[in-house]
């Protein structure tokens, strides 16, 4: 691995300052020095190094996504996310981890897999070399009761094969799935604790009893795993805090006492409220059947309502919200997950500035890291994207793969910039 | 790593077209799209118009490899029942890196000999073809079909669960019609008969022969009716004749003949192709010591007999124009993945084969055991765009094929799958 030094760049390095000209010197699979400089200010020579020169381009950490599926295929229906055969499965999962760096996520968090080893087996062929990807951490599949969000089965084809989640009645089934989970070495446990509208249990109601969600909890911290939560109804969001699940997904209908929890436990939770996926079935899912009208009446574009005040109102109170959620159904392709970023800009309030940190400065502790990752800092690790523009003045461009110019992640890079090519003869010996 | 669909120009290279009749010859070649368009015998210079031009510096450009007997999801365990125990995605990710390395080290068409489990031969060539994965072309096999106490038969008397056997075992006609069925419904291209034995098992050894022939009838009859082919497992005299009594094609290993057996391969020498896989004997009898199996003990296994037997049975096969390819049994500890390319070097050394051809039996015999004889094997005008780019002369030294370093280039359909080396001016680059 050779030392790269990034020369000539317009450093945007995590901590909330306004970004300032300088260089960047990665040695290993951490950045080694960064420096500003400006007139009169000359660069420390170096020997050996690659040297790229960003020609002012935009340098920041690369980006954490808080709510991953690289299982979810694209398409319409749990049902059919459920039904691909787990060897196509897996090479599917494989593609879309790919797809998740080259789009600038060096790290994701799973939310959830449709088959019980999928994350797990990803994040270790990530690991080992075996397949390109993001750092990743692994998720179980969702767990829920009968009924409830991901039970996909049919009354005449009861088979558990059949369900999108895992499908548990009482505490010690709970236990036993849990402990089954941790078996297979996922690094978080996924409990849909509310509804989802178009599953036919409404996103206000809550179908766990607290004893299950108790022994979920139990188990998982007595394995040192973390508990994430599918938590849109009001009862949900509370039941996280109460509980200490850390990861809380959606948090849609927060009332004024769910927020008071929330905000006197900002620093032991993180907000990940995956607005992609109400706005654009409120609004861009027609061609699959999801007229504005049907998802009225399903009570979304009530929920979007509730969920746009529900962020800003913990915006304001400084809790933690982060980006990604529900990417991979046909209306919410994967790929296009920094369309959050914008989202949280045009529907939450917040500036450029605090949508960036989203995705970086907070992408630290929700992938464990501390201040590890999300920063252009010395002793970082180097995950580190190269942008062709400002996001700050305009954030979408995240979303458009030709102006992440180089993506690194680790010292190494996964997409390197484009060299000028001088001539078209190449000389092959 | 996408290549816009274009033309490549490869200038001053030395061209090795994989007939076996022509001597390598300077030139350059002209590919278009898929397909090779130009093959030009002359060292002067062409006009390049928009092609990407590939400067040669005479090197050697050849067809692609073809592997006739090619198992990606085989581990590289040293034991079919440590490739058995790996967990399914696992395995399909293992299956997948394998095709590609494979794709990248030379060989651009791969028959599959069979997968370790049922679906996996099946979904790598889909992956494959539909360009989700890198990998060559590729002809899909079934897991290898066997009786109980047979080669692939990896159940315990205590744990007699088929989840836990490496092949499929069958017991009468009907139940392996069934079995033909599956596989068939699965989407494969060939199915694997375990017709012999094999000195790895204890109790079936090499020179035994396991199924009746009702059951290979069945199957055969099965296979034929949906046009496609079976493959087999076949070390002893009477699984030979057996397979050719059926009319089957394509036969592995094949140790074992008498005059017989010999005759009846002559006369069917048009149509059938043999590859012995005769890495992993050689492997076995000389390099499996560091996994438990000297030469003493391989000796008692019976390798030493089977190598000598097998170097005689394929010398006298060649000798009578019988199609041997190279490929087979790659995948195993001691006979690891990507070392396929010695078989080369081991059809000279031990078979009798020349240089050129030993070239031949994995390119123009290639093209023919891939079923597409008239576009794929040679470096000829109107063929598919599968190619090396070699420095160094095989002919001269055939381990150069399974040099990393002396693969320069790799292409198939006409696009790189390992692209040539840049002479690289400056370690200098921009950005916008």
């Amino acid at each position: 691995m050779a030392d790269v030094l990034f020369t000539n760049v317009r450093i945007f390095d995590g901590g909330g300052e306004t970004p300032f000209q300088g260089e960047v010197l990665v040695q290993g699979n951490r950045i080694s020095r960064v420096v500003k400089t400006g007139w009169g200010a000359r660069s420390a020579p170096v020997a050996g190094a690659q040297v790229v020169d960003g020609a002012g381009a935009f340098l920041m950490p690369g980006m954490v996504e808080a709510h991953t599926h690289f299982s979810w295929n694209d398409q319409p229906s749990l049902e059919s996310i459920q039904r691909m055969p787990p060897e196509e499965h897996i090479l599917w999962c494989a593609q879309v981890a790919r797809r998740y760096l080259d789009m600038g996520w060096t790290s994701c968090v799973g939310a959830a897999t449709a088959k019980p080893r999928l994350d797990v087996v990803i994040r270790n062929a990530i690991n080992d070399g075996t397949i390109v990807g993001p750092r990743y951490l692994a998720a179980s599949q969702e767990i829920t009761v009968p009924g409830g969000l991901g039970d996909t089965t049919a009354p005449h084809l009861p088979q558990p094969e059949f369900a999108f989640g895992a499908v548990v009645s009482g505490a010690e089934e709970m236990r036993r799935c849990v402990r089954m989970f941790c078996k297979y070495g996922v690094d978080s446990l996924k409990i849909n604790l509310s509804g989802e509208s178009i599953t036919g249990m409404p996103s206000e109601m809550s179908q766990f009893t607290e004893e299950e969600i108790r022994t979920c909890v139990q188990e998982a911290k007595a394995w040192g795993k973390r508990v994430a939560a599918h938590a849109r109804s009001t009862w949900s969001i509370k039941q996280c805090v109460k509980h200490g699940i850390e990861v809380i997904y959606h948090a849609s209908f927060a009332d004024e006492e769910a927020l008071d929890l929330l905000e006197a436990h900002k620093f032991e939770h993180f907000v990940a409220p995956g607005l992609a996926w109400l706005i654009n079935t409120c609004h861009h899912a027609s061609a699959w059947g999801l007229t504005p009208e049907v998802t009225r009446k399903m009570g979304y574009h009530r929920e979007l309502d509730a969920a746009i005040e529900s962020m800003k109102a913990m915006r304001r109170r400084g809790i933690r919200i982060l980006p990604g959620g529900d990417y991979g159904f046909a209306w919410t392709p994967h790929g296009t997950n920094a369309k959050d970023l914008e989202y949280f800009v045009k529907y939450v309030g917040m500036s450029p500035m605090e949508a960036l940190l989203s995705a970086t400065a907070w992408g630290g502790p929700m992938m464990k890291l501390g201040k590890q990752i999300g920063y252009i800092g010395e002793g970082c690790l180097a995950n580190i994207l190269l942008i062709d523009g400002d996001p700050l003045s305009d954030i979408g461009i995240l979303q458009d793969r030709a102006r992440i110019l180089a993506v690194m992640k680790d010292g190494e890079f996964h997409r390197a910039p484009p060299v000028r090519q001088a001539r078209t003869t190449r000389w092959a010996a | 790593m996408a290549q816009a669909p274009g033309e490549v120009l490869f200038t001053n290279v030395r061209i090795l077209d994989g007939t076996g009749q022509n001597p390598p010859y300077a030139g350059s070649v002209r590919v278009r799209g898929r397909q090779i368009v130009q093959v030009s015998r002359s060292a002067a210079a062409t006009p390049a118009g928009d092609a990407l031009v590939i400067d040669g510096a005479g090197a050697t450009l050849m067809p692609g490899m073809t592997e006739a007997h090619t198992h990606f999801s085989w581990n590289d365990a040293a034991s079919l029942a440590g490739i058995q125990t790996m967990p399914l995605e696992e395995h399909v990710l293992w299956t997948a890196k394998v095709a590609r390395s494979y794709l990248e080290a030379g060989f651009t068409s791969c028959l599959g000999a069979a997968c370790a489990k049922p679906r996996l031969d099946v979904v790598i060539r889909n992956a494959i073809e539909a360009g989700q994965i890198p990998g060559p072309r590729y002809l899909a096999a079934s897991q290898e079909i066997t009786v109980p106490g047979g080669l692939g038969d990896e159940m315990l008397p205590h744990l007699p669960f088929p989840e836990f056997s490496f092949g499929v075992v069958v017991n009468g006609a009907e139940d392996l019609r069934r079995v033909t069925r599956m596989f068939l419904k699965y989407g494969v291209d060939s199915i694997k008969l375990n017709l012999s034995g094999d000195n790895f098992v204890p109790g079936a050894d090499a020179k035994t022969t396991w199924m009746t022939d009702a059951e290979v009838a069945a199957c055969a009859e099965e296979v034929r009716m949906r046009g496609k082919r079976i493959i087999v497992h076949a070390r002893s005299c009477a699984s030979v004749k057996q397979a050719l009594r059926h009319g089957i094609r394509l036969i592995y290993h094949a140790s074992f003949t008498d005059t017989e057996a010999l005759d009846m391969l002559e006369a069917a020498r048009d149509e059938v192709f043999v590859a012995p896989g005769i890495g992993i004997l050689y492997a076995l009898l000389h390099e499996a010591e560091p996994w438990g199996i000297d030469h003493a003990k391989a000796v008692a296994m019976g390798y030493e007999e089977e190598w000598a037997a097998a170097c005689e049975s394929l010398r006298a096969m060649h000798r009578r124009g019988v199609r041997v390819l190279p490929g087979g049994d790659y995948g195993f500890a001691f006979n690891p993945h990507l070392k396929n390319a010695r078989d080369l070097e081991l059809f000279v050394k031990h078979l009798g084969f020349t240089p050129m051809e030993a070239i031949r039996s994995c390119t123009l015999y290639g093209g023919q055991v891939m079923m597409r004889p008239h576009e794929l094997g040679l470096v000829k005008e109107g063929y598919l765009a599968d190619l090396l780019l070699l420095d160094g002369d095989p002919l001269a030294n055939l381990a150069i094929l399974r040099d990393a370093k002396r693969i320069l280039a790799v292409m198939k359909d006409g696009v790189f799958a390992k692209k040539p080396p840049v002479a690289q001016a400056r370690a200098w680059e921009r950005a916008a």
